[in-house]
């Protein structure tokens, strides 16, 4: 079902939706923008085309959050969590993509993790494409693209006067009652666009056989090479859509059991009691992040767990480019293998 | 109060029934927890298998993961032997009967007891790594399970006398005829009346045959680095040899990242992997 929004009636819109929803959007915050939520007075809507600095996994996996709640005669309970009913609106299509990958973690058989059930549940999530190509950006290179579906209710297209609204569930369904049908003039130019961005996001490396050279150079200086200028500070990791590393610690004053964001690019991550440490300098723990990203999604689920949002590039402090090394990972050597 | 719909993040409330310290220098603690609810001992039990692992929870210190060293036979309780090392097990050896804890598990794969029924079992232990082959050797001694598995063979080394685990059982297998024990020390002590020296090499000069067995090394990393080539020496196959794997971990249900090991994590795909498992994972340990 495709429907026109014209972009005079999105603030009412917007704030009708708060009776029975919270309505997240991005918002200035300072100098970035920021997924926040909707009150009466910041009903302006942010264009704007590229992504917010913190991705919107934070929705569904705060920073930080309470576990268990505990007492000090040693009793354990559920930490509580209320989610009320949220609209995620202006995501782009490469956090929605991402989040879908993550509920692939958070959502395993065996164990379901209840917190981002859910917050998952009570979730409508509204996607804003890319019309215009992001400068970091590669999300065309790793398989999706700047109008990807991907874990969204709904799509919406910029058609310069309006939007174009893709109802791609049952729940988005509802949020868009009396909208008008859209004319077939208004889809197909919504098409082109999609299409003309799509073309335009260049692509930054090639994908074949990535995942053989990295696995079969676990053990060359490549690793070396590419992570010297690394400062281990871990914001590539800290502000991926994908990365869902956390960390438990118990939080005494509070009497809560909490996770915390943790990151694979810090030296205690993985330090053990006895003082080992499995991944003791950057070298293998970029081998790590990368491996993990281009190797290891891939054996667990058949996907890049990288989306090419590009966050790491734009916001690395050193000016690392993912693209760049794995330009350079395509020149490594490799077998094919011939176990199939 | 009974919550069997607690989160995976929970833990159970356990009391400790016993604490009692295993090695002379004090550094290993032995501790054996009972269930609180009986709906969390019976789903414990359900699930239970050697060579799975508990998280082990303080109030206010944290988390440790430790392997369970005891038999579902033994009784309603559970047993873990901890090393003194950081906030958490400090906490734990200041814990004594009638403490209350909590406890998450069992956790993980454990050993494939099925795929090794009628074969003879090689046990290599080193040091305080031997618990999870404690319960596995306890397992396997019970007479419902003792015909279930051929002839036992066991090799544990500790670096003193004092620091071996569990002497008096131990002590008391050496009259078993079901089994074959070779105890050993790293450095020659008064009185001692088994090998000297380190576990690799006892295996090579015990030579137990490959011949329809499995061989299962749990130890620290040094002794694991040594022993799993000397198996192959002695015509072990990579899917006939076993070990157990530890990485820090913070959550054991396979979401907060840290102990993954290739695509698998140890946590819940493992701890327990074949070597030709490990072979096809990358050395990132």
């Amino acid at each position: 079902m495709n429907l026109i929004l014209p972009k005079i009636d999105l603030p009412d819109l917007l704030q009708s939706w708060r009776k029975k929803f919270t309505v997240f959007l991005p918002q200035k915050l300072e100098r970035f923008s920021h997924f926040m939520p909707l009150d009466d007075a910041n009903a302006e809507i942010l264009e704007q085309p590229h992504n917010t600095r913190i991705p919107p996994k934070a929705l569904f996996l705060p920073m930080t959050e309470a576990l268990v709640k505990f007492t000090r005669f040693g009793t354990y309970d559920d930490a509580e969590l209320e989610v009320s009913p949220r609209i995620v609106f202006g995501m782009r299509p490469c956090d929605a993509q991402a989040v879908q990958l993550l509920d692939t973690v958070f959502e395993q058989e065996q164990y379901t993790d209840p917190f981002w059930v859910k917050r998952q549940e009570k979730t409508i999530r509204i996607g804003l494409g890319c019309h215009v190509p992001c400068a970091n950006g590669f999300c065309t290179t790793v398989g999706y693209g700047p109008f990807s579906k991907d874990g969204l209710d709904i799509l919406l297209t910029d058609l310069g006067d309006s939007f174009l609204v893709e109802v791609l569930s049952e729940s988005g369904k509802t949020l868009f009652e009396n909208l008008h049908e859209a004319s077939e003039e208004l889809k197909n130019q919504a098409k082109e666009i999609q299409h003309k961005a799509h073309d335009a996001m260049p692509i930054a490396f090639e994908t074949e056989n990535l995942k053989e050279k990295i696995e079969q150079n676990f053990k060359s200086d490549y690793w070396d090479e590419v992570s010297r200028s690394c400062l281990g500070c871990g914001v590539c990791t800290f502000l991926c859509p994908t990365c869902f590393c956390f960390d438990i610690v118990d939080e005494v004053q509070r009497q809560e059991r909490v996770r915390n964001w943790d990151s694979c690019m810090f030296r205690i991550y993985s330090l053990e009691a006895s003082g080992h440490n499995p991944r003791p300098s950057r070298i293998e723990r970029t081998r790590q992040r990368l491996s993990h990203k281009y190797a290891y999604w891939l054996d667990q689920i058949g996907l890049i767990g990288c989306t090419g949002c590009g966050r790491c590039v734009s916001y690395c402090p050193v000016g690392l480019d993912i693209r760049a090394m794995l330009r350079q990972a395509q020149s490594l050597p490799f077998e094919v293998s011939h176990a199939e | 109060m009974p919550n069997n719909s607690r989160s995976p993040y929970t833990p159970m409330p356990m009391r400790v029934l016993r604490a009692y310290y295993e090695s002379t220098d004090r550094s290993l603690k032995t501790l054996e927890l009972s269930f609180e609810s009986s709906e969390d001992r019976k789903a414990f039990f359900a699930k239970f298998n050697p060579g799975q692992f508990c998280l082990l929870s303080v109030a206010g210190k944290g988390e440790s993961a430790l392997g369970v060293a005891s038999a579902a036979w033994e009784g309603d309780f559970v047993r873990f032997t901890a090393q003194r090392m950081g906030t958490v097990t400090n906490a734990l050896h200041a814990l004594k009967a009638g403490d209350p804890i909590g406890m998450r598990g069992p956790l993980g794969n454990g050993f494939p007891l099925d795929d090794w029924k009628s074969k003879n079992l090689v046990i290599i232990g080193g040091g305080c790594a031997f618990s999870t082959l404690y319960a596995l050797t306890k397992h396997v001694h019970h007479p419902d399970n003792r015909d279930d598995f051929g002839k036992i063979t066991l090799v544990y080394g500790t670096r003193t006398s004092g620091l071996c685990m569990y002497k008096h059982d131990i002590a008391s297998w050496h009259e078993r005829e079901d089994m074959e024990i070779h105890q050993a020390i790293d450095v020659p002590e008064e009185n001692w009346l088994h090998h000297v020296g380190y576990v690799p090499d006892v295996v090579k000069e015990v030579a137990p045959s490959p011949e329809n067995a499995v061989a299962v090394v749990c130890g620290p990393p040094i002794m694991t680095k040594f022993t799993l080539p000397a198996l192959l020496e002695l015509g072990f196959a990579p899917e006939a040899i076993f070990t157990s794997l530890e990485k820090r971990m913070k959550c054991g249900l396979g979401k907060c990242g840290r102990c993954n090991l290739g695509h698998k994590y140890i946590c819940k795909d493992g701890p327990v992997f074949s070597l030709a498992e490990l072979n096809a994972l990358p050395a990132d340990l």
